[in-house]
């Protein structure tokens, strides 16, 4: 019985030393490609070349073989989806047959990349965006993709290669047409007009449309509120510019800070409009979706959203125009300015640690093009070279032309947070958005984490 | 035989790899976590030591005493409303016919089954306060000044989220009072019946004594679980309006993957995990009581 206990004992060691072993394995036999080891495929263009030099036969084989690259990118709205599965899952065989993408789709691409990162299997390229992409690139994870782009001349494709640069490299590919992305509203000409409505052309024949609006039971404006989307995007920044965009300039050049007078008035305004109703009920927790189809089924008279809902509204609502922002001040001239959303980080990018870089980089240049020729499709201008434009839509051509001859174009404030000022900021709007939380308190909560804002660091 | 293998190295040896899976999924995981509360930290990458900084910056935060004080709500709502439910629900069920019971233990279980997400979504529809089913019913029977926008407004948000997740587990709960409910000898209820004892005497003297290992295991996973509330706030309100709806956990998630600030995220975590030792060894200490035997 004890030589039995004894083996028992043996055995029970054993199974335990090899559980640990097997605990101890870091994944790299099991990653599911060909078992070569990082770097084999292509590290670098110049670890490629030593690599080709020393195991010339290993490296044809290779090149044979499918390369399996993980993909994480956004899917936030329609257009992305659209992209996804119209342009980029249809084309990816034919333009990269040699290569194989184990797609994840996601609308909060931030807080998986955190996720990934953490622990430390980053996917091969990924959509990246200006909250989180400058902390990736840091850790250099987050590859520059200038000499790449450089060396296989994908770069001739941009008009204006020089909007794609961030800190002298190039980390995000992006078809530009974010540029020209800028906040509208839109408003249905059908329930304006059965209700004698006129365009408004300052803010508070904005604030009276809507009462009136309101009164007749119709919900005055259908913006998304939850998390703060609208306020942070474009709202609180609007209603700066409409008063001066000259404190909008320096908020963005962090000349000035939310203490400012016209900034405070700009978030009793947005308060104001939340307190009068024309958000409707619940409008701090209405999400993206639910307030476009507010709008698209005629619930909702007006709907404040950047242009890049533009062509699916034209198709789907038949009375549709927009108006330029009404203006709080003679500052501000409406014609004369314009908030633009682009950002040279915002675009496919490729993880620094991908073990098969070369073709990382050739599925961001097509995932690229894909977005390109998306947009191109819709009749917006992008930043890259597009066999042909088609025609834009009546009321798209009047958007980019109402956009070019804007003389002042702003950023996106949003843009110059890092990521615990664009969450605070997002907090902060989403309860403006209530009707039951004041400019002042905005102003006592948010101030000083915006002056703790790194992004100008 | 039995000898050996009551003795010490025995038990080390059999108690072995349980203990290196909990070492390994358990204690390793807190290791880093403590270690990153004392940095400064982007989830990227450690910009070095800031000592107590993290704590004093979480707990100074009114966002943090706002979810703090959300998670005693829902903890208070699942303890004191859900739980007596509960075991109420139970005690009826035990009195219903074959059918009846048969027909709660199908549906019961349905929540609980269910994805948080369907849970919510369903929940987000009856609070809508345009159309919603709550604001629809008060307006219907002629209470429409008792309607709310239940999810912006502050004074509702949390605990329209909490009525939400009790009611996905309250069958669940009521089932498991049921399953102890049924361990209890049915000679003990006829004594009392002679002795003159009514359903209310026998449930508070026969009942509830006996079920005190079922009502103790309920207590405690009502109570973590409430306290891990996380999935239901993330899908109905992501916390908002602002941080009103925030729970600990969800301030935790906040901080880490919303703010990139995982120095305080898990600063929180390490807050949150004291938190819960202190809750178990409480419920150790006032709930359990000597096993009876029947």
């Amino acid at each position: 019985m004890r030589k039995y206990a004894k083996r028992g004992l043996l055995a029970g060691a054993v199974f335990s030393a090899l559980w640990l072993s097997a605990c101890g394995n870091d994944g790299n036999n099991a990653s599911g490609n060909d078992g070569a080891k990082p770097g084999e495929s292509s590290s670098s263009p110049t670890g490629q070349a030593e690599q080709t030099q020393t195991e010339p036969a290993k490296g044809t084989e290779q090149s044979a073989e499918k390369v399996k690259l993980k993909l994480i990118t956004i899917s936030s709205d329609e257009s992305r989806q659209a992209i996804m599965n119209d342009y980029i899952k249809p084309n990816l065989a034919k333009d990269l047959p040699n290569i194989e993408v184990e797609f994840e789709e996601t609308a909060d691409v931030a807080a998986k990349m955190k996720i990934y990162n953490a622990s430390g299997d980053l996917p091969d390229v990924f959509w990246s965006g200006s909250d989180y992409a400058p902390a990736i690139i840091n850790a250099n994870n987050q590859l520059d993709l200038k000499p790449y782009i450089t060396k296989d001349g994908y770069i001739d494709n941009f008009n204006v290669k020089e909007a794609l640069e961030y800190r002298g490299g190039i980390y995000a590919l992006t078809s530009g047409a974010d540029t020209y992305f800028n906040p509208r509203i839109f408003y249905h000409k059908d329930i304006f007009a059965k209700n004698n409505i006129a365009v408004p052309t300052t803010f508070d024949e904005l604030v009276d449309a809507c009462k009136k609006l309101a009164a007749a039971g119709i919900q005055p404006i259908s913006t998304p509120g939850k998390g703060g989307w609208s306020p942070a995007f474009f709202l609180i920044q609007s209603m700066i510019q409409v008063e001066d965009p000259a404190v909008m300039q320096d908020l963005v050049a962090n000349k000035t800070d939310f203490a400012n007078p016209v900034v405070k008035n700009a978030l009793d305004r947005v308060a104001t409009l939340a307190k009068a109703g024309a958000f409707g009920k619940g409008a701090a927790n209405l999400d993206y979706g639910p307030a476009k189809e507010l709008f698209t089924q005629n619930k909702a008279a007006m709907y404040m959203m950047m242009s890049w809902e533009l062509p699916d509204l034209e198709k789907n609502v038949p009375d549709l125009d927009y108006f330029l922002w009404p203006k709080a001040s003679d500052k501000f001239d409406p014609a004369g300015v314009v908030q633009y959303w682009g950002t040279p980080l915002a675009g496919y990018a490729v993880s620094a640690k991908s073990e098969h870089l070369e073709e990382a980089v050739k599925l961001a240049e097509f995932l690229n093009k894909q977005d390109a020729l998306y947009f191109n499709s819709t009749g917006a201008k992008v930043n890259f070279k597009v066999p042909e434009s088609a025609p834009a839509a009546p009321l798209q051509q009047k958007n980019l032309d109402d956009y070019n001859k804007t003389a002042l174009k702003i950023p996106t404030l949003f843009f110059n947070m890092d990521p615990k000022t664009a969450a605070e900021y997002n907090n902060a709007g989403s309860l403006l958005m209530t009707g039951d939380y004041s400019a002042d308190e905005f102003i006592q909560d948010f101030n000083e984490t915006w002056h703790s804002n790194t992004f100008f660091n | 035989m039995v000898r050996f293998f009551s003795t010490k190295i025995s038990i080390a040896v059999f108690a072995f790899p349980a203990l290196i899976a909990f070492t390994v999924f358990v204690i390793y995981p807190l290791i880093p976590e403590v270690v990153i509360s004392f940095q400064k930290h982007n989830g990227f990458r450690s910009d070095g030591f800031v000592g107590l900084a993290n704590y004093y910056e979480v707990l100074s935060s009114k966002s943090f005493g706002k979810s703090g004080l959300n998670t005693l709500i829902v903890v208070l709502m699942s303890t004191v409303l859900a739980l007596p439910l509960s075991l109420a629900l139970a005690l009826l069920l035990g009195s219903q016919g074959q059918g009846t019971r048969r027909l709660f233990k199908a549906f019961g279980m349905f929540p609980a089954i269910l994805s948080v997400t369907v849970i919510a979504q369903m929940w987000l529809a009856i609070y809508e306060p345009e159309w919603g089913l709550l604001n629809s019913v008060f307006k219907a029977i002629g209470l429409e000044d008792w309607g709310r926008e239940w999810l912006t407004d502050r004074g509702t948000v949390i605990y329209s989220i909490a009525v939400a997740f009790l009611w996905q587990y309250i069958g669940l709960n009521t089932l498991l009072f049921y399953t102890g409910l049924k361990s209890i000898p049915q000679t003990y209820y006829e004594a009392a019946l002679i002795d003159g004892a009514g359903p209310v005497k026998s449930a508070i003297r026969i009942t509830i004594p006996l079920m005190q290992d079922v009502i103790k295991f309920v207590l405690v996973i009502s109570i973590l679980g409430s306290m891990g509330m996380f999935a239901h706030v993330e899908v109905m309100t992501r916390g908002g309006p602002g941080y009103w709806s925030r729970t600990i956990v969800y301030e935790l998630y906040y901080r880490a993957f919303m703010s990139s600030d995982f120095g305080a995220g898990s600063a929180v975590a390490v807050l949150f995990v004291i938190g819960c030792l202190v809750v178990t060894l409480l419920l150790n200490r006032f709930v359990a009581r000597e096993r009876l035997e029947f």
